[in-house]
């Protein structure tokens, strides 16, 4: 990776370089590594749109709310109709409205209440959810998938515990950009970096993700022993 | 999950939350001391939510106990539908194959989800496969899911489950097209040291 931008670093024109090698064409070796994502095969078409939720849960259970409040009202007011006397819960209830002020503090609680809750349906209605799901490249037109991150920070994890030098691995996946953490516990520190640098840049390639997070690798040394 | 049952949920849940959102709001910021404009349900902090009178300005007119009536009877069957569409878990009983003579053969769905989860189970790290067949019988897709074990690229994985089982699912069933939906999920498990 650091001798691909190195050389691009050398052929090219400074005027060019700038506009096309980014933030940051320096090498990195050396540092904690961000890296760019790596370039995957582009031309496969756009990039992959999220996954949406159906909402299935909350909409079951608004609606289950609905045709209770609904039918009870329906059920009091048929039987009012048909010359029954009516529940005394609706009498309490319109006690209540008609008593209290809006200052009143259960009002308020209330009010509270229901505008929090407005606002998360509202929410859940216009955010796409599924945030686990990370999209993967389109390789047939008909198949659509989806990579669940706990999976992509398994493999991750595996493949960094295959470098040598590598004691333990912690790898968060979030949806665009993975941070790994290792610690090592001998070779040479930028030997392991270098090692997880290019291991984990084929791995994320591996995934077969639409949007390739960014990598940031930390290594540390083990406690120092005797 | 049919497209559309995805649509009115969504236009549903943000309906109820935007009720909610400005009746709650308004009687906390009125109830808070906010002014309120003058064609609003509430005057000011010393207002009650719902007074005798609003409550019973309608009740002697012909028309106010059918209409309540009837919009509650319309809301319930709604919610009804509503709940039942969301709790039905949609399944695919066969697909109409296209035997090339004229005539068509119906094959059961759940053979054909058996088949394709088998042959998804028997692909390189893949530990189990779930497969759901959905959409209408002559335009079946499907639904899979993937549990897999992390030492196989979910990439490898993904272009082996397109060109072998679900290739072979759809050439065998005669379609045109059989759109799948995969979810790739991990098995849990300790990190393996390397000695």
């Amino acid at each position: 990776m650091s001798e691909s931008q190195g050389s691009e670093g050398t052929t090219q024109p400074l005027p060019v370089l700038e506009k096309d090698a980014g933030p940051e064409p320096l090498d990195q070796s050396a540092s904690a590594a961000d890296y760019e994502p790596p370039s995957v095969l582009e031309g496969d078409g756009g990039r992959e749109r999220r996954f949406w939720s159906a909402r299935r849960i909350p909409a079951a259970i608004t609606a289950l709310v609905l045709l209770f409040l609904a039918g009870v009202f329906l059920y009091d007011i048929a039987s009012v109709r048909a010359e029954r006397p009516p529940m005394a819960w609706r009498r309490e209830l319109a006690h209540q409205l008609a008593e209290r002020p809006l200052d009143d503090i259960w009002v308020l609680v209330g009010a509270g209440v229901a505008a929090a809750l407005g606002l998360w349906l509202l929410l859940l209605a216009t955010t796409p959810g599924l945030r686990r799901v990370l999209p993967m490249r389109r390789t047939h037109t008909d198949v659509r998938a989806g990579l669940h991150r706990d999976l992509a920070a398994l493999v991750l994890r595996d493949r960094a515990m295959e470098i040598s030098g590598v004691q333990s691995v912690r790898v968060r996946m979030r949806r665009a950009k993975a941070s790994v953490r290792a610690v090592s516990h001998f070779r040479d520190l930028d030997d392991v970096r270098a090692d997880l640098d290019a291991t984990l840049a084929e791995a994320i390639r591996g995934l077969g993700l639409s949007r390739p997070p960014s990598l940031s690798v930390h290594v540390r040394r083990l406690g120092r022993k005797g | 999950m049919r497209a559309v049952l995805k649509i009115v949920n969504r236009v549903l849940i943000g309906f109820v939350g935007l009720v909610l959102l400005v009746l709650g709001g308004s009687v906390l910021a009125v109830g808070l001391g906010a002014p309120a404009p003058s064609w609003w349900i509430h005057d000011d902090r010393h207002d009650v939510l719902l007074s005798d009178a609003e409550r019973t300005r309608w009740r002697d007119d012909t028309w106010w106990w059918p209409t309540v009536i009837a919009v509650l009877v319309v809301l319930v069957v709604l919610a009804l539908w509503w709940l039942t569409a969301n709790l039905r878990r949609r399944r695919l009983a066969e697909v109409l194959v296209d035997t090339g003579d004229g005539e068509g053969a119906l094959l059961r769905g759940r053979a054909l989800e058996s088949v394709l989860a088998s042959e998804a189970a028997g692909l390189e790290g893949v530990q189990r496969a779930q497969v759901n067949l959905t959409g209408r019988r002559s335009t079946p897709k499907t639904r899979v899911r993937l549990l897999l074990a992390p030492h196989v690229n979910p990439g490898t994985a993904l272009n082996d489950l397109t060109d072998r089982a679900v290739a072979h699912a759809r050439t065998s069933a005669g379609l045109a097209s059989l759109p799948a939906e995969v979810r790739l999920k991990g098995a849990k498990h300790g990190a393996e040291r390397v000695s």
